[in-house]
């Protein structure tokens, strides 16, 4: 109903379903296992309604209304095994004049969060396949070699002192001298696991940051679109990599899979998806700062600072809640999200905010799909396109050819950005590196 | 393809046998990906199956092809004939059998709706919403399956698969939307896809 492209039918009348059944259950041939109880005596009456017996639609589809139930938005799936870039329009790709964006690596499928190594290996985790990547610069030309297999969900990757750290959906593993032993890396060493307790389809996959207080962040998100979180969901939660105990930072997040922490003021900010089902337009996916931790940011409860939720938003009030500071448009999928520490690019993006949007799906005519820049006006956020072309047409079924999923400012300076769509990463540079 | 085969077993291995080694003889000749020689063998020439319990690939979308190689090769998707194929190729491959198969032209249905069959068919597939995913015409599209044209005997494994929870299903939506497929339904929504051109 809301897909421009599909003429999709109202389902059936209470007549055509009944013609339905009588067909049905006139139709030869079914087979001697079926279930006894489906063969009233009179062809003519009802069936029962089977509502009891149906399982819970997929994650993505929770909170749609009635009348959505025949929506055709949906998410896109990935190129899970990837597509080369001779493939793709890259040359669409833009980005602000002075800027150079061009292919760094390919052949990188599901290629996601990007975390950088002392020498140099630039690591890749993913949420849609099993694998995590080392992408190593051999003198100008990228080498891939998948150094991790088989994992469950490993989206986030961390960085430190020689070691990789792995969020996978369950738990966060270590790879300690990891860089000299590309090749044969060692065996996983857990830092914390349980952390999947329900094993139940929800927002679980983890981004995974290193805070400067030397703990590991990650976020557990809602187990649905609009649902209430258990004691450890809806969360961002830091786990000391020593003591391996969990605290919580932030809660009512229904999913942030995108954080950093400013150069200078060294506080929390980070990226949280809104709910969907609510409009084209409503709620706006939201930029956040913590000032100070254990406050909550609204979900299921209040959207965006100041839209309370049509159901559990009864009887409460926004104003109990803290806001987001920026809002970044409806549905527009922020996920990594970095603040620019390098000296390439002009003065005045210095500790400005890249954020790679990659949706949207939930709204009839697509927007987002993007590498946005957020910067500040005396304190006060703005944002702008920085890199731009990945969306086609945004009446289209799909709208886009690639999706930003992670930035990462590289030691150069150049910006770094995964497309997990495609499996692979591009680099914006400035001047004439 | 768990569906029950007929024992017909030399014979069947023989005939394979040799069409293997025509069809990688023909191939090399053609330009067609050489590794689709083993493929064709049970999918058919061009991907257009003729035996009602191997899926048809030509005409199908190519994201949906190599999502499917890459789920059987992961071990997501289980299947004793199709999981050690898949284990043998890279992404590379299955990304150019997908572009080879979808380019293929999808032969006239093998099979023949029942007259009676046709409109409950159809009701049957905006009931449960396929058409919602699978497209108005059941062409499907990106990583999701044509429909229209494909072999009734696949079609009813795949459903009753779904049904019972041991087809693997991504994000659940087919388990989700067949539940409340009778039998009988299957049978009826088999035969009207498996006509349709």
């Amino acid at each position: 109903m809301f897909h421009p492209d599909f003429k999709t039918r109202k389902p059936g009348t209470g007549a055509a379903l009944f013609a339905a059944t009588l067909f049905a259950l006139a139709t030869p041939g079914a087979h001697a296992q079926q279930q006894p109880s489906a063969q009233p005596a009179q062809p003519a009456a009802a069936p029962k309604p089977q509502a009891e017996q149906k399982p819970p639609p997929p994650s993505w589809q929770q909170g749609r209304t009635p009348e959505q139930a025949s929506s055709t938005l949906h998410p896109f799936a990935i190129h899970v095994t990837g597509k080369a870039a001779k493939e793709l329009p890259v040359d669409k790709l833009k980005v602000p004049a002075g800027f150079k964006v061009e292919v760094w690596a390919e052949g990188i499928p599901a290629a996601r969060s990007l975390a950088l190594g002392d020498k140099g290996t630039v690591f890749v985790g993913t949420r849609q396949a099993k694998d995590v990547y080392a992408v190593v610069d051999r003198g100008g030309k990228r080498e891939v070699k998948t150094i991790l297999k088989g994992l469950d969900t490993p989206n986030g990757v961390v960085f430190s002192k020689g070691t990789l750290y792995v969020a996978e959906r369950h738990r966060i593993t270590r790879y300690d001298g990891i860089e000299d032993k590309l090749d044969s890396p060692p065996e996983a060493k857990v830092v914390i696991d349980g952390l999947d307790p329900s094993k139940q389809p929800g927002h679980f996959w983890k981004f995974l940051a290193l805070g400067p207080d030397g703990k590991l962040y990650f976020n557990i998100g809602a187990p649905g679109n609009i649902v209430m979180p258990n004691y450890m969901q809806g969360s961002i939660m830091r786990v000391d990599p020593v003591k391996g105990v969990l605290e919580n930072v932030v809660l009512g997040v229904r999913n942030s899979v995108g954080f950093d922490w400013h150069p200078k003021t060294k506080e929390l900010w980070f990226t949280n998806h809104g709910r969907d089902w609510l409009g084209d337009d409503s709620p706006n996916d939201t930029l956040h700062r913590v000032a100070k931790t254990g406050v909550h940011f609204g979900y299921p409860f209040c959207h965006q600072g100041d839209t309370l939720d049509p159901e559990y938003g009864k009887n409460r009030s926004c104003s109990e809640f803290t806001p987001p500071a920026l809002k970044l448009g409806a549905h527009v999928a922020p996920i990594g999200m970095r603040f620019y520490t390098g000296k390439m690019f002009p003065a005045e993006y210095r500790d400005n905010i890249f954020i790679a949007l990659r949706g949207s799906w939930n709204r009839t005519v697509k927007q987002g799909y993007n590498v946005t820049r957020v910067s500040f006006d005396k304190g006060k956020p703005k944002m702008e396109p920085f890199l731009r072309g990945f969306l086609q047409d945004p009446k289209a079924d799909p709208p886009m050819w690639g999706r930003p999923a992670d930035v990462l400012v590289m030691r150069d300076g150049s910006l770094l950005v995964s497309d997990d769509h495609n499996g692979i990463i591009y680099r914006v540079s400035y001047g004439k590196k | 393809m768990n569906g029950s085969r007929g024992n017909s077993g030399a014979a069947a291995m023989f005939a394979a046998a040799v069409l293997f080694l025509f069809a990688c003889a023909a191939l090399a000749a053609d330009g067609i990906p050489r590794k689709a020689a083993s493929c064709i063998i049970c999918h058919g020439a061009g991907g257009n199956s003729t035996d009602p319990a191997m899926p048809s690939l030509a005409g199908q979308p190519a994201q949906f092809i190599s999502t499917q190689l890459y789920l059987f090769r992961e071990g997501n998707r289980k299947d004793a004939q199709m999981t050690p194929i898949a284990s043998g190729l890279s992404n590379a491959d299955m990304n150019e059998l997908a572009a080879y198969f979808s380019s293929q032209k999808p032969a006239a249905p093998s099979r023949k709706t029942a007259p009676e069959n046709a409109a409950a068919g159809r009701r049957l597939a905006e009931q449960h919403h396929c058409v919602q995913c699978h497209g108005p015409a059941l062409l499907g599209l990106q990583h999701i399956p044509r429909l229209a044209g494909q072999q009734f005997a696949y079609l009813k494994t795949q459903l009753r698969g779904f049904k019972a929870g041991i087809r693997y299903d991504t994000d659940g939506n087919m388990t989700s939307a067949v539940q409340r497929l009778s039998e009988a339904d299957i049978e009826v929504l088999a035969d009207y896809l498996a006509g349709l051109k």
